[in-house]
């Protein structure tokens, strides 16, 4: 029943407009991004490696697709969570505001399956939009700008060769994926509690930037907190481009949004076996 | 003997302090239309609410079909069709889309003729490929019918099934509801706040009252029990009036106009009165004792008041 019930929620994602705004929005984004690079791309890289300039040579092509990616891949990932709410945020509230709770939950279809298979069609659409922004990103990159080293700067210089290249964007969009299903799961959540889309997409926003904010503020009494926070290890994938890779540090990181994933989506199930259905 | 169809006992449902449904019991057997009245607030919808599992009852139990509702849930369910208060869709999908949605959750083997069949039981079936948003409330009703037969449920549950429908789309509902009943033997639990509707289509019924079943049975033996709402029509109302003051039924006068008099009266005392008025000359043009339902439901809801 459960994959009946998948089916039925895709369609049902796939027939409204919104879900298509995150795919136009990057689908306009991400070229225009990428001809930028293309065309001035060579600037922004070289204010980027100025003060390196004075110690070392830098040769080849490294305005390459893979680095543009690699760049929008760190840019965009702060506004991806709101496109990936606004499809979160509905799919529970979204019923209630319509009234088709009574139309759903009149079928032969515990209500425990039915939040599966919202929860499945989330992550589908989620990881959908992740594969998307991927393909489009490297894809296009690579179309345009051909390929070449990655020079990643953090706190130590890695310059990544070509051919160790690939391995490093699949887990690292896997792991996007995996923090993007985490704000999905957040907004599924509150999508559970309330009768309107908007609260959802509001809160799950504003837990965002609340956690942003202590994160970045360096007090002792938020270092206990700090590393609860899904916010702090959304950005985990940079690891996967240090060398070797930190990969203690990528599953504690991975541990903690699978960790929150999994509460919100129990957290989910309880409320909603226990809500009267009034509207 | 009639089989249960329905059996609530002592159902509750609090909010807080407010009793929504306090102590309710009911029983539907099968092949019944059964009415089911209160006025708004009586704890109607709550109730049916509950018996879909779309609230938790606070305490008591519902057996449908003979099973346990907390425990039988999906395979009740399998076998209901249910509109409960407004009748919302899926706005963006077309008619035919939101049926074909509901019937793939209803478990049941729902076919595109299936759909065309409901769809031209209700008149829709023009307008199959619109999109829902473009429909009127009387539509979307008539929609919420369709999807309610679409699995061939044994048990159909309608909460206010003519609400927004022209004059010929209750007729419509009505005779839709007693073929329901007659023809493919369905049992139908009819909500309704509209009296002759229910008047019209019910075998059985029941009055509740702040979430209590004032009243329980067959809709006939409603109607004849107690008083009834008697109009004489004569050419002498003001003689006619002063004879009936003097009588022990002078308290029973309801109301008089230029041509009539209204009274509330026993059966048994109709035939006395109309022998007195006629031993008095009074010509009397009709008699006509008239048991309403609307004069009962207001009767009983106002005493429980």
């Amino acid at each position: 029943m459960i994959g009946t019930a998948y089916r039925v929620e895709l369609s049902k994602v796939f027939s409204k407009w919104r879900t298509f705004i995150g795919f136009i929005a990057l689908g306009v984004l991400i070229p225009v991004v990428v001809a930028a690079m293309g065309i001035e791309g060579g600037q922004y890289l070289g204010f980027a490696t100025q003060a390196l300039k004075q110690t070392f040579d830098f040769t080849g092509n490294l305005m390459n697709g893979y680095t543009v990616s690699y760049i929008i891949f760190g840019s965009l990932y702060v506004h991806v969570p709101f496109l990936v709410t606004l499809v979160a945020g509905e799919i529970l509230a979204g019923e209630a505001t319509a009234g088709t709770y009574r139309l759903l939950l009149t079928r032969p279809l515990s209500r425990a399956t039915m939040v599966s298979a919202k929860f499945l069609a989330t992550l589908t659409y989620t990881n959908l939009l992740v594969i998307f922004m991927a393909l489009m990103s490297l894809g296009l990159g690579i179309a345009l700008l051909g390929t070449g080293e990655v020079v990643v700067i953090r706190s130590q210089i890695t310059i990544i060769a070509e051919n160790d290249l690939w391995w490093r964007f699949v887990l690292a969009y896997g792991f996007a994926a995996m923090a993007m299903t985490t704000v999905a799961s957040v907004a599924f959540l509150f999508s559970s509690l309330v009768e309107n889309a908007i609260g959802p997409i509001m809160t799950t926003m504003a837990i965002i930037i609340v956690m942003t904010i202590i994160s970045a503020i360096d007090i002792p009494i938020f270092d206990y907190l700090r590393p609860l926070f899904f916010t702090n290890h959304m950005n985990g994938w940079k690891f996967l481009f240090d060398d070797p890779v930190n990969w203690t540090k990528v599953s504690i990181s991975a541990g903690v949004l699978l960790a929150h994933i999994a509460g919100c989506y129990t957290a989910t199930q309880i409320i909603m076996r226990r809500k009267d259905i009034l509207t | 003997m009639p089989i249960p169809l329905i059996e609530i006992h002592d159902l509750h449902k609090h909010y807080g302090h407010f009793h929504a449904v306090d102590g309710l019991d009911l029983h539907v057997s099968q092949g019944d239309v059964y009415g089911f009245l209160g006025p708004n607030g009586a704890g109607k919808s709550t109730t049916i609410r509950m018996m879909l599992s779309l609230v938790r009852p606070t305490s008591g139990t519902i057996k449908i079909f003979g099973l346990d509702l907390t425990s039988h849930r999906n395979d009740i369910l399998r076998r209901i069709g249910a509109i409960v208060e407004r009748p919302d869709f899926y706005n963006y999908l077309t008619a035919r889309r939101n049926l074909e949605l509901v019937g793939r959750l209803s478990g049941a083997d729902v076919s595109t003729k299936s759909i065309d069949h409901v769809l031209g039981i209700v008149g829709l079936a023009s307008r199959a490929s619109s999109k829902v948003k473009t429909f009127s409330h009387g539509m979307k009703q008539r929609l919420g019918i369709a999807q309610a037969l679409l699995h061939s449920p044994d048990l159909i549950v309608l909460d206010e099934p003519t609400t927004g429908l022209d004059p010929q789309g209750m007729v419509d509902i009505r005779d839709l509801i007693l073929e329901l009943a007659a023809d493919h033997k369905k049992t139908v639990f009819l909500s309704s706040h509209i009296l002759p509707e229910v008047e019209l289509t019910a075998t059985r019924m029941v009055i509740i009252n702040r979430g209590k079943a004032v009243v329980e049975g067959a809709v006939q033996d409603l109607l004849n029990a107690g008083r009834l709402k008697v109009t004489i029509e004569t050419s002498e109302v003001p003689r006619a009036l002063e004879l009936i003051r003097a009588t022990p039924l002078a308290s029973h006068i309801q109301s008089s106009t230029d041509g009539a008099i209204i009274m509330m009266m026993e059966r048994e005392e109709i035939a006395g009165l109309v022998a007195h008025l006629a031993d008095a000359r009074i010509p009397l043009s009709a008699v006509s004792p008239v048991r309403s339902l609307e004069e009962y439901f207001i009767s009983l809801t106002q005493d429980v008041s």
